[in-house]
């Protein structure tokens, strides 16, 4: 294999897991392959190891379960968030509200912690129910990002109020990657606490709401059933 | 029942004993066929084998000539063995009789 273009076949192959990593560029060296026809054969191999991964349901759940309807539920969310905003303040600063508009200012606080808690809750969930296929829930929650940033037609607002949701989805997202499964006591409280803060807009389509918030009692089950298996385990010690 | 490359893998593997791994059994089984082997088929099977059992593998220490790459190794596990056996006996049962098969004296029977 000639050393110019070794470095691309080690790029393709940093897509796979690292132990095999290292046995397919060991490999390579070995039989001293074509260029080529190596990173064939490593691109080969990551779209095989993709595709194995879509045979199981987790993928399915977090790019369309989870990320499409997610980011589209969300953006609305951030809109009607950025429009009470809007009119709670209009130009001026928060000292100089008046105190029939101060009234309102609960609910907006309320439906900014909602927004912030199924943000987070989706990600989470998006980070933890597929992490291999991370990329796909990503591009899935980008296109109707995309899309509607295209098509935005409020012209008071910035369109950039659509995104409002991405810094806590974001973070989820990486809370998610790293931790899998959030611990039964933080998961319950997260989601009464946005079952509680959607109380006020029940009025609005239930099952928008019940979109918005199955992600957060999603965590509860998988909490559930993490202490189920814990529990089986420390009694099997017994 | 095995699939006509999982047998071909399991019986390279076999064949090759201790020094069973990635790069030999690719080797032996495009010597023995005359058929390209990839990289993709090859530890894709390696995996599906290895979660039905048949094959057990575990990484080597890195070597030198690999470029200090770890080799992984592999090794027939004995239920890799019935299923092995299994699929040659089916596929000479069903072979008898047919044109193409060369009795042991070299002739067709």
């Amino acid at each position: 294999m000639t050393s110019t273009h070794w470095p691309l076949v080690e790029v393709a192959a940093r897509l796979l897991e690292r132990h095999e990593r290292e046995a397919v560029l060991g490999d390579l060296l070995e039989t001293g392959e074509g260029a080529w026809r190596g990173l064939l054969d490593v691109l080969g191999l990551v779209v095989r190891r993709q595709l194995s991964l879509w045979k199981n349901w987790r993928p399915w759940l977090a790019a369309l379960g989870l990320a499409l309807p997610g980011s589209l539920l969300l953006m609305g969310t951030s809109v009607c968030l950025s429009l009470t905003y809007q009119r709670l303040l209009g130009p001026r600063f928060l000292d100089l509200i008046p105190l029939t508009q101060q009234d309102e200012l609960l609910p907006w606080l309320s439906q900014l912690l909602l927004l912030i808690g199924c943000s987070w809750a989706s990600g989470f969930a998006v980070g933890s129910v597929s992490r291999r296929t991370l990329w796909v829930s990503i591009v899935s929650s980008c296109l109707p990002c995309l899309f509607c940033l295209a098509r935005f037609r409020v012209e008071s607002l910035s369109r950039f109020c659509l995104l409002l949701f991405l810094a806590p989805a974001i973070w989820g997202v990486s809370q998610g990657v790293r931790v899998i499964r959030i611990k039964l006591g933080p998961s319950i409280i997260l989601a009464v606490s946005v079952t509680v803060l959607m109380l006020p807009t029940w009025a609005s389509p239930r099952i928008y709401n019940l979109a918005l918030i199955w992600p957060a009692w999603y965590l509860v089950v998988t909490a559930l059933g993490d202490g189920r298996k814990v529990e089986r385990s420390c009694n099997g010690m017994r | 029942m095995l699939g006509e490359f999982e047998y071909l893998l399991i019986t390279a593997a076999a064949g090759l004993g201790d020094k069973a791994y990635g790069a030999a059994i690719r080797e032996e089984i495009e010597v023995t066929t005359g058929r390209r082997c990839s990289i993709g088929a090859l530890y894709t099977t390696i995996d599906r084998l290895e979660t039905k059992g048949l094959l057990k593998t575990w990484m080597s220490d890195a070597t030198p000539q690999r470029g200090g790459r770890a080799k992984r190794m592999v090794r027939v596990t004995p239920k890799g063995v019935q299923a092995a056996k299994d699929f040659y006996d089916a596929v000479t049962r069903v072979s008898r009789g047919a044109s193409w098969v060369v009795n042991r004296t070299g002739r067709a029977l």
